[in-house]
C-alpha cells in the first residue's frame, strides 16, 4: 500500500510537469492549428539554457526567468520565421517543418553543449526527502511540481485577466468571428508560440532538476504527446489531466511491470497505452468529438 | 505526378503503343544509357569511397520508397518507417545465423536470398499489424500510433527481447562469408553495390507497374478522398491494409540488404530519427517513385559534401568536424524547413517542369 501510494504521488509530481508542456502544446494547436511535433526539443532547449546561467552563478529563480524570457524571444523568432509562410499548407507540410526544426534545435543543442550529462550543482534542492505522515517525497519532485503548478495558474491568470489573453481565447474559438471582431492573428500566433516555448523551457528546467540535463530530455518532451492524446487535442483541462495521468501510468509502469520485462518499460508504456487508447476513444477524453466513419 | 509530354509532332497508332513505359525512342536511348552507366559504368569509374555512397544511396530510397507509398499514394502519413526496416533486417539476420539450413541450400549460396523474401514477408506484416488502427484513425492519430509502432518495435521488443537471441547481448554481427548469393560472397563494396542496383531496379519496376493497376487508382483514391472513393465501392480497409503490407514488404528488403551492407546489426542503426529521415527525403524529393530517388540522392550527397567541405573549414573551428553528427542534423532540419517553406512540391516537380519544358519547345506555355 505504501508502495502504491508513493508511486502515485511521485507520479503526480512528474506529471504535473508534463502537464506544463501538455498546455504549451494544446495552446498552439488550438490557437494556430499546428500539430507541432518538436515540443521535445524546446524542452531541451529550456533545460540547457537554465542550466548554463545556473552554473554561472545566477540563483535559480532568476535562471527561471531568463529562460522565461528567451523562450518568448525564440518562439515569437519560430514563428515569424518558419510558421508565417505555411500558413494554409497541408497538415503534413506543417509537422514537417517543426520536425525540421526540431532536428535543427537538436542538433544545435549538441554542437553547443556535447552530450555530456550536467547536474545542477550545488543542487538546487535538499537532498533529503521531507515526511508526510508515511510518505516520503523528495524536495526535487515536490518543488518542481509547485513549481510548475505556479506557472500552470499564472498562465490560466493571463487567460482569463488580460486583454491579450482573451483575445487568445477568441481565437482559440473560433478564428474567423475572432478577427472580424478585430483580433490580431499573427499576435495570436506569436503569443501561443512564445507561451509554448515559456512552458516547455521551464518544464525542461525541472525535468533536468530530477535526472541531470543530458540530451535525452528531448524524448521525455516526446511524451506530451501522449498527454495531449489522452486528454484531448483541443482541451486545455484535458491537457492537465492528460500530463497527470501519463506521469502517473509512467511510474506504476516502472514500479510494477518492471520486474515482467528485462530492461524496464518505463519510456515506452506511455506510447504503448496511447497506442491502445486511440483504437477505442481516438477524440480523447475531452476532445472535439467529429464522427467520421470508416 | 505531373504529365510528360510527349515532343511535337509525335502521335501513336495503337494502344499498346500508346500504354508503353518509354515512349519515344529518343527515351528508350536515354533510359539505355542510364542502364548502362548505373550498372557498367559506375562500378568501373567510381573509387570504393563513392560506391559505398551509392550503397547508402540505394538504401535510403529503398525505405524512401515504402514511405513513398503510404505518404504519396495513400495518404496514410508515416512516422514509423524505420521499424518495420529494422524487422526486415532482423529477421534476415536471424534465419542467416540461427536456422538450421540444409547443407545443399548453404552450399549453393540461397540462404540468404530465401531470408531476404522472408524478411521481406514478415515486415509487411508486421507492417500490416501496426497499419490496422488505420482502419478506425486517420490523420495526426495515425501518426502517433506509427510513432508508437517505431518505439514499441525497435526500442521495446527488438532492443530487449530479439538481441538477446543468442546470448550476444545488443549488437549482432555477422562472420565473413556467411552473405553469399548464389556462388558470390558479398564481402566488398563492388558485389553490394550490384546487389543494390538490381533490388532498387526490381522494386521500382514492380512498383511502377502495381501503381498502374487498380490497386495503384485505388489508393491514389482513398488519398484523395476516401469517404467518396469507399462511396464508390473501393474497400477502403482493405486498400489500405495492403498499402501498409508493400510498405512493409519492401521495408524488410531495405532491411536485408542493409545487413549485406554492414555485415553486423543494432537497434541503434534503426532510431526514430531515422524514420522521420525517410518522411523528409520524400519531402525534398517530391511526388511519385523518382521523389522518392531524387530525394535520397540528394540528401546522402548534401551530406556527403558537406563532410567535404566541413574538412577545410574544421582548420579554422576544430569543433566542426568532431561534433559533425550534429551538424549533420542541423543541415536536415534546416534543408526540411527550406524546402517546404520554399519549393514545397520537391525536387521531383523541378526535374518534370525541365523535361516538358524541352519536350514542349517552342509552345513552353
Amino acid at each position: 500500500m505504501e508502495l502504491f501510494l508513493m508511486t502515485f504521488t511521485n507520479g503526480i509530481m512528474v506529471g504535473g510537469i508534463y502537464a506544463l508542456v501538455a498546455l504549451g502544446w494544446v495552446l498552439i494547436y488550438k490557437c494556430s492549428g499546428v500539430l507541432n511535433l518538436a515540443m521535445g526539443e524546446l524542452t531541451l532547449i529550456g533545460a540547457y539554457v537554465t542550466i548554463y546561467f545556473y552554473l554561472m552563478g545566477v540563483p535559480f529563480i532568476l535562471c527561471i526567468l531568463f529562460t522565461l524570457i528567451i523562450g518568448i524571444m525564440l518562439g515569437i523568432l519560430v514563428e515569424r520565421i518558419f510558421l508565417d509562410k505555411l500558413i494554409g499548407e497541408p497538415i503534413l507540410a506543417v509537422i514537417m517543418v517543426t520536425v525540421g526544426l526540431s532536428f535543427f534545435l537538436k542538433g544545435l543543442v549538441g554542437f553547443i553543449w556535447g552530450t555530456d550529462t550536467r547536474v545542477f550543482t550545488p543542487a538546487i534542492f535538499s537532498l533529503k526527502p521531507f515526511t508526510i505522515g508515511f510518505l516520503k517525497i523528495s524536495t526535487v519532485y515536490f518543488w518542481s511540481f509547485v513549481l510548475a503548478i505556479v506557472l500552470f495558474l499564472v498562465f490560466v491568470a493571463f487567460f482569463k485577466y488580460t486583454r491579450w489573453g482573451l483575445s487568445m481565447q477568441a481565437t482559440a474559438d473560433d478564428e474567423t468571428a475572432a478577427l472580424s471582431l478585430g483580433v490580431s492573428a499573427r499576435f495570436v500566433y506569436a503569443a501561443s508560440w512564445a507561451i509554448a516555448f515559456m512552458a516547455a523551457g521551464v518544464g525542461g528546467a525541472l525535468l533536468g532538476n530530477i535526472n541531470g540535463v543530458n540530451i535525452s530530455i528531448g524524448f521525455l518532451g516526446l511524451l506530451v504527446l501522449p498527454a495531449v492524446v489522452l486528454g484531448g487535442l483541443n482541451s486545455i483541462p484535458g491537457a492537465v489531466v492528460g500530463g497527470l495521468l501519463i506521469g502517473v501510468l509512467q511510474n506504476f509502469a516502472g514500479t510494477y511491470l518492471d520486474a515482467y520485462f528485462p530492461g524496464g518499460v518505463k519510456e515506452i508504456f506511455p506510447f504503448a497505452f496511447m497506442a491502445v487508447f486511440l483504437l477505442f476513444m481516438p477524440y480523447g477524453l475531452w476532445g472535439w468529438i467529429k464522427i467520421e466513419r470508416m | 505526378m505531373t504529365k510528360v509530354w510527349l515532343p511535337c509532332g509525335y502521335y501513336h497508332e495503337n494502344y499498346a503503343k500508346d500504354q508503353g513505359w518509354w515512349q519515344t525512342p529518343v527515351i528508350k536511348g536515354k533510359m539505355v544509357l542510364l542502364l548502362l552507366i548505373v550498372f557498367v559504368g559506375f562500378p568501373l569509374f567510381l573509387d570504393e569511397y563513392w560506391i559505398g555512397v551509392a550503397n547508402m544511396i540505394g538504401y535510403t530510397a529503398l525505405g524512401a520508397l515504402g514511405v513513398q507509398l503510404l505518404i504519396g499514394y495513400a495518404g496514410l502519413i508515416t512516422l514509423g518507417h524505420a521499424a518495420f526496416i529494422a524487422v526486415g533486417a532482423y529477421t534476415s539476420t536471424l534465419l542467416i545465423l540461427q536456422f538450421p539450413w540444409p547443407e545443399f541450400l548453404i552450399n549453393w549460396g540461397l540462404a540468404y536470398p530465401i531470408s531476404i523474401i522472408i524478411a521481406a514477408i514478415v515486415a509487411g506484416l508486421w507492417s500490416v499489424l501496426f497499419g490496422l488502427p488505420s482502419a478506425r484513425v486517420k490523420g495526426f492519430y495515425l501518426i502517433l500510433t506509427t510513432m508508437a509502432a517505431q518505439f514499441i518495435t525497435v526500442d521495446f521488443i527488438l532492443t530487449q527481447y530479439v538481441s538477446q537471441i543468442g546470448g550476444r547481448g545488443q549488437a549482432f554481427s555477422l562472420p565473413p562469408g556467411t552473405i553469399k548469393i548464389g556462388p558470390w560472397v558479398m564481402d566488398t563494396d563492388i558485389k553490394v553495390y550490384f546487389l543494390m542496383i538490381i533490388l532498387l531496379t526490381l522494386t521500382v519496376m514492380i512498383i511502377s507497374n502495381l501503381l498502374r493497376t487498380r490497386v495503384g487508382r485505388a489508393w491514389v483514391a482513398i488519398r484523395d478522398n476516401d469517404i467518396a472513393a469507399e462511396t464508390l465501392g473501393i474497400n477502403i480497409i482493405w486498400y489500405k491494409l495492403l498499402n501498409f503490407f508493400v510498405a512493409g514488404f519492401i521495408a524488410g528488403i531495405a532491411g536485408a540488404f542493409w545487413v549485406a551492407n554492414l555485415a553486423a546489426l543494432s537497434p541503434e542503426h534503426f532510431p526514430w530519427s531515422w524514420s522521420l529521415w525517410l518522411v523528409g527525403v520524400i519531402l525534398i524529393g517530391g511526388a511519385g517513385i523518382d521523389g522518392a530517388i531524387f530525394g535520397s540522392i540528394f540528401m546522402i550527397v548534401v551530406m556527403e559534401l558537406l563532410q567535404m567541405a566541413a574538412i577545410p573549414a574544421s582548420e579554422i573551428y576544430s569543433k566542426i568536424l568532431i561534433d559533425f553528427a550534429f551538424l549533420k542534423e542541423m543541415a536536415f532540419g534546416l534543408a526540411i524547413c527550406a524546402f517546404l517553406i520554399y519549393e514545397p512540391r520537391g525536387l521531383s516537380y523541378r526535374w518534370w517542369q525541365a523535361k516538358n519544358y524541352f519536350n514542349l519547345w517552342p509552345f513552353s506555355y
